[in-house]
């Protein structure tokens, strides 16, 4: 038998120690998880989204910018509109390389595929457009056909077949998943939306409206060289009617929110490290000098310092890491159960890891957990090897 | 070969050198002389037996021969080592490798089997413990006569048996020198000269260097030589007549 063996067999002597430990690494790792999945899960989510929207500058109806950035981040439908002259208008300010409508449509309520009550509908003009094309050229090889439709990762052809206001579509391909609602919408061309409008007409409960000659808004690259703000200043100034969002602050509002959750946590965090790195340290040092005479004996049989700190922090590292690996696994079921209501609840999408990061981040957990347990322990271990042997065989 | 002789030749296992320890250094009234000025050679294979009343400071006298307690003056030397020239670590080793321990109280681990707890002290050693740690250490139950009981944790063992287990544990590393603190103080009189035949048994046999100190002065002609302790200091030191001499 080894040290660490004869350590370890030694655990379960004191109960209450144990359970305040593993407790104790069951909140760190548990909560540290939990605050990376949020943290990186919102990151990757509004990088995701910001990448796969593709303009530099957004152009929407005035006073309807964060109405849209929301449509666009949580897929959930909004209604916008302006004239289709816009486009032109915009395509026609100095430094704009590329400007392309969308209309943002809704489904009706209770679509056959999808468990959001009423879905976003993203409807682009495959003439201009060139965010959705060179994706559909990547992986379908062409553009889309009328009646076919792209759908966020969650969607999926019901049996009956994918129907929105009693017109048939087809889907054609799925999105990569972002984490929010936008993993339930839809892309189609305007030539579909307008087929569906046509049909709903005498095939659904109420129509859908797509108004005649407007957009909901206008996705604008700039030309190579020219400056963003500047563009977006001259189009403020040249179109009437319109508000402009650019990409890097698109989102802004989203992000001060994640700021905003992220110094809660944090503060949660690290109050909860330092209250278990008390606890942890108190525990210890009332066992071990419970078990003074004890280490008094080990040192007596030839136990070095090092052997009798090593064996006492060996224990608390295994006790942090079985409360620890319960309190990430806990944690990470918590985080992917919960995942819709959390992203309702802090209004912001967030995407569930893939398993190796997500072990990655349990690790990041469990060593948080460990590294505060050995801490804890470290302190009152050393203090009893200190005193002399023989002192300390005294009680 | 008179005695003299003897001494010349012999090596020393533990030399005391006016050693003294005070405890709670400071104020005068509140400070205890618990070994008062201790000059004393022992050698190797001796069988020393010192007796002493309670608080006359033997135990700390035998901490003081394991470096387990640092002198307030004085120095000491076991088995050729000065003590305090070596590091914590350096005096650890000492002890887990040339020193075997019998302690006054319970002191075997609860957690741990008869038999662990005779393999604990290899734990602590440099060598990697493997089987030929848990032979030898079945054959030390065996020698102390509970080989039966290899298996049984600590609390369901006797006070008896449990002092042999720890005698048994005292030797696992082959020590040159074993330190016994009242061995046999928790014990019935038969247990006790049950341990006593154990002890010379393993002198014996072994020639391995005895230390044992206790409150009862009949043990005294348990071993080779027998001093009296009192107040810190040791008073009556003198052979016992050797077996077989
Ligand atoms: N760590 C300590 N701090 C203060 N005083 C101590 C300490 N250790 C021992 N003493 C005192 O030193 C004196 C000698 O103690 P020691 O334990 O060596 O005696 P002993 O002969 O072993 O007694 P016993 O037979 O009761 O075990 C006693 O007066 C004791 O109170
Ligand atoms: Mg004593």
């Amino acid at each position: 038998m080894t040290l660490i063996q004869f350590a370890l067999r030694d655990i379960s002597r004191n109960e209450f120690r144990s359970w305040t430990v593993s407790l104790a690494a069951f909140m760190v790792a548990g909560l540290v998880l939990a605050t990376t999945l949020l943290m990186q899960g919102t990151g990757d989510s509004l990088r995701l989204t910001l990448g796969r929207l593709g303009a530099d500058i957004l152009v929407v109806p005035q006073g309807s910018e964060e109405r849209v950035e929301t449509a666009l981040l949580m897929g959930s439908p909004t209604d916008a509109w302006m004239a289709e002259t816009t486009v032109d208008a915009v395509r026609a300010v100095p430094g704009v390389a590329a400007a392309s409508p969308q209309m943002y449509l809704a489904s009706l309520d209770g679509a056959s595929c999808c468990s959001v009550s009423s879905m976003f509908i993203v409807a682009f003009d495959p003439a201009t457009d060139f965010t959705v094309q060179p994706w559909l050229e990547e992986e379908l090889g062409g553009p889309l056909a009328l009646g076919e439709a792209v759908g966020g990762a969650f969607v999926s052809e019901p049996e009956e077949g994918l129907r929105i206001y009693g017109y048939p579509l087809a889907l054609a391909a799925n999105l990569e998943p972002t984490g929010g609602n936008l993993d339930q919408s839809m892309f189609l061309t305007f030539e579909t939306a307008r087929e569906v409008a046509r049909v709903s007409v005498t095939e659904a409960v109420a129509p859908l409206e797509v108004p005649d000659g407007a957009v909901s808004s206008v996705l604008v690259r700039i030309a190579e060289g020219a400056d963003a703000n500047t563009v977006a200043g001259a189009i403020l100034a040249g179109v009437p009617g319109v508000g402009v969002v650019m990409s890097p602050e698109m989102f802004e509002s989203f992000r001060q929110q994640i700021t905003t959750v992220r110094d809660g946590i944090a503060l949660v965090v690290g109050l909860t490290v330092l209250l278990s790195l008390l606890l942890i340290g108190i525990v210890f040092s009332m066992a071990t000098h419970e078990r003074r005479r004890e280490i008094g004996v080990w040192r007596a049989l030839g136990a070095t310092q090092r052997h009798v700190v090593g064996s006492l922090v060996a224990q608390a590292v295994v006790l942090a890491a079985a409360g620890g690996a319960a309190g990430a696994l806990f944690s990470a079921l918590g985080v992917y159960l919960f995942h819709d209501y959390i992203v309702e609840r802090i209004g912001v999408p967030f995407l569930f890891p893939s398993t190796p990061r997500l072990a990655l981040y349990v690790l990041v957990g469990l060593l948080a957990a460990v590294l505060v347990a050995t801490a804890g322990a470290l302190l009152p271990a050393i203090r009893v090897t200190r005193q002399d042997p023989a002192s300390a065989m005294r009680e | 070969m008179t005695t003299d002789a003897r001494q010349k030749t012999r090596t020393p296992a533990i030399i005391l050198d006016e050693v003294r320890k005070v405890y709670g250094t400071g104020v005068a009234e509140t400070s205890v002389v618990a070994v008062d000025g201790v000059s004393l050679r022992i050698d190797a294979g001796e069988f020393v037996v010192i007796s002493g009343r309670s608080g006359s400071g033997k135990t700390t006298l035998l901490n003081l021969m394991a470096g387990m307690a640092a002198p307030t003056s004085g120095a000491v030397a076991l088995d050729g080592q000065d003590l305090w020239s070596l590091t914590d670590a350096g005096r650890a080793r000492l002890r887990n490798e040339r020193v075997g321990f019998v302690f006054q109280f319970p002191s075997l681990m609860p957690s741990l089997t008869a038999l662990e707890n005779v393999m604990l002290p290899v734990a602590f050693g440099s060598r990697r413990p493997d089987a030929g740690f848990a032979e030898r250490a079945t054959e030390l139950l065996r020698t102390v006569g509970i080989e039966a009981k290899a298996s049984a944790y600590p609390r369901q063992l006797s006070a008896g048996q449990q002092q042999r287990v720890v005698l048994a544990r005292s030797l696992i590393n082959s020590p040159r020198i074993i330190l016994a603190d009242e061995p046999t103080s928790n014990l019935d009189e038969r247990t006790e000269a049950e341990m006593m035949e154990l002890f010379r048994g393993i002198h014996h046999a072994t020639g391995v260097t005895i230390v044992m100190v206790t409150h009862v002065s009949a043990l005294r002609s348990n071993g080779t030589r027998s001093m009296e302790m009192a107040d810190g200091r040791l008073q009556v030191d003198e052979r016992v007549g050797a077996p077989g001499a």
